[in-house]
Formats: structure tokens, C-alpha cells, sequence
């Protein structure tokens, strides 16, 4: 806490006097002369953290699927977050590019180094990680008041869930990416943290890849009391159906194959707080079933 | 003008056993014809005395320097083959296919000039198939093909002319205007050694002739020597009846 | 024939102005004149300069040297059918270049490790034909095949195996991508210098192209031919690879469609492969960055498009 008051008070006091710096989550540093006014986003989340950090009005330009929030919707896109559209991107003359570590072609991140474009790159796999990005990225925008507020309020509801699942009862969870090929996440996911903040365990959690591709007789060994997955408003669609052929899963048996809305987990932004809530709740149903 | 000469030479023919050593001496102004049934060897001989495929054992020589020792391009300038099967991938014009015979005469960065082109345009009128130069050459008849291939070696104009049946295809008209146009070249101090299915052609126009039989053996010498009825019997395997026709010798199968 | 080269060369030409001129962002040619004066916006300059001149070099060079590369590879196997990745080159390239991207290395390094993998693919072929004993063109066709299907079990393993985030990556690399080109200098520089290289030995290809015996009959040294043509084709093609990714289609259509027109000589083919292959590319890869802009589409679906219409239409003129 105190910590986060020194740094509001340094980035407050820097930006009267010297550059406006901060460092990535590749770990290099970026400072620049002032505050970005021109900002374009390199992926949904990105964009999603702008808004969020109260930088929402100088986004100049995202990427496909930037649906969120839905001021987003009207802003100009420069293509595919895994292929961009260079010269769109270069003639709306940004002063800062928010780039995915892992996700934007390497190849294009290098060229606007290149041409000397300000690039910060991010990627927060915590929940302090989100935190932090959305102080960073205020302190590059000038918006520290609204940034670090938002923060705050992440940090603060988190750890108030984390409290309140302190000590609950550990539900075995299996969390569906995809289906076709079967995809789920390990621990060092964001969704994953989601599930352990919630008392869940998750089966394939201890997995070495973040990603990991099952087959369906690991889920049946697993053989997890809940089976979880995203859908398009956390509605019931038929995602889960192939499970319903093992009736001798317990997750099955007990009723237990819930969603939850897919962009508020998928994404490493403050709406996890309310994806971290609603999980938390149906793993609580299956408590109950 | 150019001699080839062969110092015990054995053909390498796969499968079969060593046959007779050959000493032929191929000379300027001489036409030699080889005669043989299918399957004895006359296409695989042409192709050694080119240098095309090694000999089994024994050696050509080519002015009195064996073929092995020397280089391609020198082997083309003096030696040149009239195949009898062509590959046609990728068709050319006729006259371009028959500029390809200046190929060994030409440096890499030279390109032809007005006289190859005067001595192609020539060769292709000297076997009738100057008004086909701008045709491509799978859209010709057999016949039309083997001339141009003809045309080519002419073009080429080495010492010593090979060729494979040239006569195959062609129409009685042309069958003959080829033939003198070998005997020709042989009054000019070219050497011609040529295969040939009609031992009638090689008793008109041959001046020496060399039998191969399909057990190995051979025998050759002047024409008047070799075409010896009971040889040629024993050669194809057939009855033949000889008359006189025009001053040569003249065989036909015998049918009783 | 000067004519119908000069002819090439003024279409590649106004296709680079093209290039240089057309793009997402919209440049008028009195604009484009002012920046190749040196002068023009800086917008302008860093458009056409740093982003658009590149790129399109990249792309004339990668054409070039694929459609050079696939006469060669034509003439050589004596089928009209062989294209640059007949012998798995390409394969041998992507897997270096796979494997490199799940390694996490730099571009620059990517881009070594597929020419690495190309030139091993070229000498694994070269070693396998070649140790069998007679060589023969189809013997060379028969060994790369079966290699290249051998690469691309291992391609499709990595795909399957590697981490969903790499995928997209991998794929764009798969299916070609002029944009990856950092430098277009390399691949200017070996087309360039192969084709004075070959022109010489032009003439010797003519022949060739007869047959073996035929040639050799007519004074050509038919294997070391063969084996510089088969290196040659070999380096320009993991150039290629090198620079774009496998870009389909250019090095079988290119040279085919210059034959129906121009005729079989190689003098000629060969350096209008390299003006008119590079110009296909350019046009394709001005379509792939403007038709859906902001959306990019990689070079190799426009290629397709646009060559099978132009083969067809010529092919149907021929007859």
C-alpha cells in the first residue's frame, strides 16, 4: 500500500519535472518526453486497460475484436492483432504503441523499433500484473488519477474474494478453453489463478505448458467434480454436451457444467474481478450439489 | 580431316558376353553401313564410338588420341550423332533446333552469328525443310523430324558423321536424297558410319560394311567383300535371293 | 528478343511506381515524385521510404528468384510440371524456420536457420540420389518427393505440438509473408548475380533440354551441368524461402507462361522469368496489403488468384 502512494507521488512529481518513463513487461524501459496523446492498442486487452487506466479518449487506433468497452467499437482498426496494417498504423502518427509480448508478430514489433515508434509491451499473468499495468500505463497517459484509482480498486476487490474463499472447501475444476482440440489452462494461466483464488483446484494445473492440449481420458482419470468453460454471455451452449455421454463423471452426475461469460475470463483486464465473482459463485452451486 | 580408329573394342552390352574385338578404321571419304538384326548392338556401337558410353574393355581413338582423354566440346567438333530416338519436353522451332549444331563451335557468351545462321538456313534447304523453320517441332510429321535432326549434324559439320537409321520414316524420295547427300560428304574427305536396316541402301551407296551378328561376332571390309549371301543368310536368319539391279547387288527374302 | 525483355522491363517498372504509389494510406503520384526528389511530408518519406520501397524490392526479388528458380528446376527434371519446391526445399526451410520460432530466436536468426534448412535439404537430396548409383532426372524427382513428404510430417508434427500462441506465426510463415522481409538487399544481390552466372551457361541449357546423350553429343559436360543448375536452382529458392516464406505457385507458373509465349530458348526465359516473376509478386502483394485493408492476406492467396486465370487464358490462346 505504501508502496503504491510512493509511486503515485513519484509519477505525479515526474511528470512536472522530467520524462515520462515506465517499464515494460519485457523489461525495458520506455520514457517519453510527455504524456502519449496518441495512443494506439495492439490487442483487445490493450485496449480494455487504456479505457480502464481513464486513457479511453486518446486511443487513436486498436486491433480487430476490440469490443470492449463499446466506445471501442468506433475507432478505427489497423488489422489483425498477428498482422498488422503498418501505414494505417503509421499514418495516424502515434506517440505510443501498446504491443503483446507474445502475441503481436515479432517481426512488425521490430520494425517499428525500427522506425523509431514508442512501443510498451505488456502482458500481466497476475493479478498484481493487472495492477500494474494499469499504473504504468496511466503514468504514460497522464492519467494517473483515474489509473491508479482503478488499481486500487482491483487490488482491493481481489483481495476481498481471496478473504472470503480463504478457507473454502476445494472443488476439483476442469476449465474447457476449447473444445475441438481439447485445450484447457495450468496454473500459471490468469484463468487458472482465477480458479485457485476461488478454492478451486484445478486438475491439470500442475501441466508444464500454459496451454496444454488433453485428451478426453485425461478428464475422465481427472475426473473433477466441476466441468467449466467461457461462453458468449455465460449462457448454456453446447460446448459441454460431449461430457454428457460419461455419466459416470462427477461432474456430470452431480450437474455441475457451468459457464461463465468467456470475455470477461478471457482477457488479462480489471473485468476479471467480476470474472473471479462469478466464478467464485458456481463453484459454489457445485458446493452445494 | 579427322580418322577414328578402334583398337580392340569390346561394346559394353549388359547381359551379354564379351564379343568380337573390333578393329575398325574409319577413314575420310569412306562410307561405312552396319547391318544387324534387332537386339545385336548397332545403336550401342555408335553411341561408344561417340564417347557416349564406355566400351567394356579396348579403346577409340579420334586422330590417334583416345576419346577418354579428350573433352566434350572436342569430341563434338570432330564427332557427330544423328540419334535414333528424340526427347521433346520442351519443343523448340526448327531452326533453332538446328542452330544447336553450331553449340560446340560457339563460346558461352557468344551467340549465333549471321554465318550459323547462313549454314543452318542452308542445311535445312539441302533436306527439304526450309519452309518448315519457324514451326515447332513436335507439330511435324516422323519424317519431317529425322530431317531436321539431319539438318542439325550438317549444320554441326563435324569430320565424322554417325547416324542411327537415318533412313527410317523417310519417303523413297528422300531415303535417296539423304543417302547422296552422304556419299556427298564422303567426296568432301568426311568420314560416315551409319546403321541401316536396308542392306539394299548399303549395297547401293556403302563403301565399306560391317555385319554384326546378335552372338557377338563381326566381320567387316570393302562392300564387295562382305555382302556374301550365305553371311547375310546367317545374319538375319532368313533365306535371301540376290539380283542384279542398276550395277549393284540386290537382295530379297526368299518366300520358297 | 530484346524487344520482349526490354518490353518486361518496362512493366516491372511501372508496377514498382505502382507499388510505391498504392496503400492503405492513399498517396498521390505528385506527392510520390516530391519524396523520390527527396523532398514530400515526413509521413510521406517514412511511407514510401521505410515501409513501401522495401517491401516491394523484397517482393520483385522473391519473384525473380523463385520463377528463375522454377525454370531451372524445369528444364533440369525435363518437366514442365517441376516448381523450386519439387525437392523439398521448402520443406527443409520451414521446418529450420519452425524450429528456430519455438526456440524463441530473433527474426534475424529465423531467417538463418531456414536458409540453414534449405541448404541441408538441397545436400541430403543431392547425397541421396546421387549415392544410388545411376542418376537420372527421375531418380532426383523420386528422392526429393518422398523427402519433401518426409518434411512435412515434420511440419505438421511441430504445428500440432507447438504452443498455441506460436500457431498463427508459424502459419503466416507457412503460407508466405512479403511483410517479414527486413532487407530486401540479400535477395536483390543473389538474384542478380545468378543471373549472370547462368546466362553463359544458357545456351548449354538449350541443348540439355534435347536429352542427355543428345547434348553430350553436341559437346556438353551433361552431369557437372546438371549438378551446378540443381545448386543454383537450390540457393535461389532458399533465398526466396528465406525472405518471404514459401510463397506458392510463382515458380511453376511463371516460366510456363513465358514459354507459351516467348518459346523455349533459355536466353531468353531465364531473364524474363526473373522481370516477370518479380512483377507478379509485386502486383500480388500490392493486392494483399489494399483489398481488405486494414486486414492483410498473405501474398500466396493472391498468387493463386491471379496466376490460374492468367495460365488459363494463355493456355487457351495457345492452342
Amino acid at each position: 500500500m505504501i508502496y503504491r502512494v510512493f509511486l503515485l507521488f513519484f509519477a505525479l512529481v515526474s511528470s512536472v519535472f522530467a520524462d515520462v518513463c515506465a517499464t515494460d513487461d519485457a523489461g525495458h524501459v520506455l520514457c517519453l518526453p510527455t504524456v502519449a496523446q496518441r495512443i494506439v492498442a495492439l490487442s483487445p486487452g490493450a485496449t480494455e486497460l487504456m479505457f480502464a487506466a481513464g486513457a479511453g479518449n486518446k486511443v487513436v487506433a486498436v486491433v480487430d475484436y476490440s469490443d470492449y468497452p463499446p466506445a471501442a467499437l468506433n475507432l478505427p482498426s489497423v488489422g489483425n492483432y498477428t498482422r498488422i496494417d503498418m501505414e494505417a498504423l503509421l499514418a495516424l502518427r502515434p506517440d505510443l504503441v501498446i504491443t503483446w509480448v507474445t502475441g503481436n508478430p515479432p517481426a512488425q514489433v521490430e520494425l517499428l523499433k525500427a522506425l523509431d515508434v514508442p512501443q510498451f509491451a505488456i502482458e500481466p499473468r497476475t493479478f498484481e500484473g493487472v495492477s500494474s499495468v494499469l499504473e504504468r500505463l496511466s503514468t504514460l497517459a497522464g492519467t494517473e488519477q483515474q489509473g491508479f484509482a482503478e488499481a486500487e480498486r482491483f487490488h482491493a476487490g481481489i483481495a476481498a474474494l481471496s478473504e472470503q474463499y480463504r478457507n473454502a472447501e476445494p472443488v476439483s475444476v476442469f476449465y474447457q478453453v476449447w473444445a475441438q482440440p481439447l485445450m484447457t489452462i495450468n496454473n500459471d494461466h490468469l484463468i487458472g489463478k482465477v480458479l485457485q483464488l476461488c478454492g478451486g483446484v484445478n486438475v491439470f494445473g500442475d501441466m508444464p505448458r500454459l496451454v496444454p492440449r488433453i485428451s478426453a481420458e485425461a478428464v475422465l482419470e481427472a475426473d473433477p467434480l466441476v466441468i467449466l468453460t467461457g461462453s458468449v454471455g455465460g449462457v448454456s451452449d453446447g460446448q459441454l454436451d460431449r461430457w454428457k455421454n460419461y455419466s459416470r463423471l462427477k461432474a456430470v452426475a452431480r450437474n455441475n457444467l457451468l459457464f461463465v461469460p468467456a470475455s470477461l475470463i478471457s482477457r488479462p483486464t480489471p473485468r476479471l474481478l467480476e470474472a473471479s465473482k462469478y466464478v467464485c459463485q458456481k463453484l459454489d452451486i457445485a458446493r452445494e450439489h | 580431316m579427322s580418322t577414328l580408329h578402334t583398337r580392340d573394342l569390346i561394346m559394353n552390352i549388359p547381359g551379354r558376353q564379351d564379343g568380337f574385338a573390333l578393329n575398325l578404321s574409319i577413314e575420310p571419304g569412306q562410307i561405312w553401313g552396319v547391318l544387324g538384326p534387332n537386339g545385336a548392338g548397332k545403336t550401342t556401337l555408335l553411341h561408344t564410338l561417340a564417347g557416349l558410353l564406355p566400351a567394356r574393355s579396348g579403346r577409340v581413338m579420334l586422330d590417334g588420341s583416345s576419346l577418354t582423354g579428350l573433352r566434350r566440346r572436342d569430341i563434338a567438333r570432330h564427332i557427330g550423332l544423328v540419334f535414333q530416338e528424340r526427347q521433346d519436353s520442351f519443343p523448340a522451332t526448327v531452326m533453332e533446333t538446328a542452330l544447336i549444331g553450331r553449340h560446340p563451335w560457339l563460346s558461352p557468351w557468344e551467340s549465333e552469328q549471321g554465318e550459323d545462321q547462313q549454314r543452318a538456313q542452308q542445311a535445312l534447304a539441302t533436306l527439304d525443310v526450309d519452309h518448315l523453320s519457324n514451326r515447332l517441332l513436335n507439330t511435324l510429321s516422323g519424317g519431317e523430324r529425322q530431317r531436321v535432326a539431319i539438318a542439325t549434324l550438317m549444320t554441326q559439320n563435324p569430320d565424322i558423321w554417325l547416324l542411327d537409321e537415318p533412313t527410317n520414316h523417310l519417303d523413297l524420295h528422300h531415303q535417296v536424297k539423304v543417302m547422296n547427300l552422304l556419299r556427298d560428304q564422303t567426296s568432301v574427305r568426311k568420314a560416315v558410319f551409319l546403321c541401316l536396316h536396308d542392306l539394299n541402301l548399303a549395297a547401293r551407296w556403302c563403301s565399306h560394311v560391317l555385319l554384326l551378328y546378335t552372338n557377338g561376332e563381326a566381320c567387316w571390309g570393302p562392300v564387295e567383300d562382305m555382302l556374301v549371301l550365305k553371311a547375310l543368310e546367317r545374319l538375319y536368319n532368313q533365306r535371301l535371293t540376290t539380283v542384279e539391279a542398276d550395277g549393284a547387288p540386290l537382295f530379297v527374302p526368299s518366300i520358297s | 528478343m530484346t524487344r520482349s525483355l526490354s518490353g518486361l522491363a518496362a512493366i516491372a517498372l511501372i508496377a514498382v511506381l505502382l507499388a510505391l504509389a498504392i496503400g492503405s494510406v492513399t498517396i498521390l503520384s505528385l506527392e510520390l515524385w516530391q519524396v523520390i526528389q527527396g523532398e514530400g511530408s515526413a509521413l510521406n518519406r517514412t511511407l514510401i521510404v521505410d515501409l513501401r520501397l522495401p517491401r516491394t524490392l523484397a517482393a520483385f526479388a522473391t519473384g525473380g528468384l523463385l520463377a528463375v528458380a522454377g525454370a531451372l528446376m524445369q528444364v533440369l527434371l525435363r518437366n514442365p510440371l517441376a516448381d523450386p519446391y519439387i525437392l523439398g526445399l521448402s520443406g527443409g526451410a520451414a521446418v529450420g524456420a519452425l524450429l528456430a520460432m519455438l526456440a524463441g530466436l530473433g527474426t534475424l536468426l529465423i531467417s538463418g536457420s531456414a536458409f540453414a534448412g534449405a541448404m541441408l535439404a538441397t545436400f541430403l537430396v543431392f547425397g541421396l540420389a546421387h549415392g544410388t548409383g545411376s542418376w537420372t532426372p527421375t531418380r532426383l524427382l523420386l528422392t526429393g518427393v518422398v523427402v519433401a513428404a518426409g518434411w512435412g510430417a515434420v511440419i505438421t508434427l511441430m504445428l500440432a505440438v507447438s504452443p498455441a500462441d506460436q500457431l498463427p506465426g508459424m502459419l503466416y510463415w507457412l503460407m508466405g509473408d512479403v511483410s517479414y522481409a527486413r532487407t530486401p538487399w540479400p535477395a536483390l544481390v543473389v538474384l542478380g548475380v545468378s543471373i549472370v552466372l547462368i546466362m553463359p551457361l544458357a545456351r548449354n541449357l538449350n541443348v540439355l533440354a534435347r536429352g542427355p546423350m543428345q547434348a553430350a553429343a553436341l559437346g556438353v559436360s551433361v552431369r557437372p551441368l546438371e549438378w551446378a543448375v540443381y545448386l543454383l536452382a537450390s540457393l535461389l529458392t532458399a533465398t526466396a524461402v528465406t525472405t518471404a516464406g514459401s510463397v506458392g505457385f510463382v515458380g511453376l507458373i511463371v516460366p510456363h507462361m513465358l514459354r507459351l509465349v516467348l518459346g523455349n530458348d533459355q536466353r531468353i526465359i531465364l531473364p524474363a522469368s526473373a522481370l516477370a516473376g518479380g512483377t507478379l509478386l509485386v502486383l500480388a502483394d500490392t493486392l494483399a496489403r489494399t483489398v481488405i485493408a486494414p486486414e492483410q492476406l498473405p501474398v500466396g492467396v493472391i498468387t493463386a488468384l491471379l496466376g490460374v486465370p492468367m495460365f488459363l487464358y494463355l493456355l487457351h490462346r495457345s492452342r
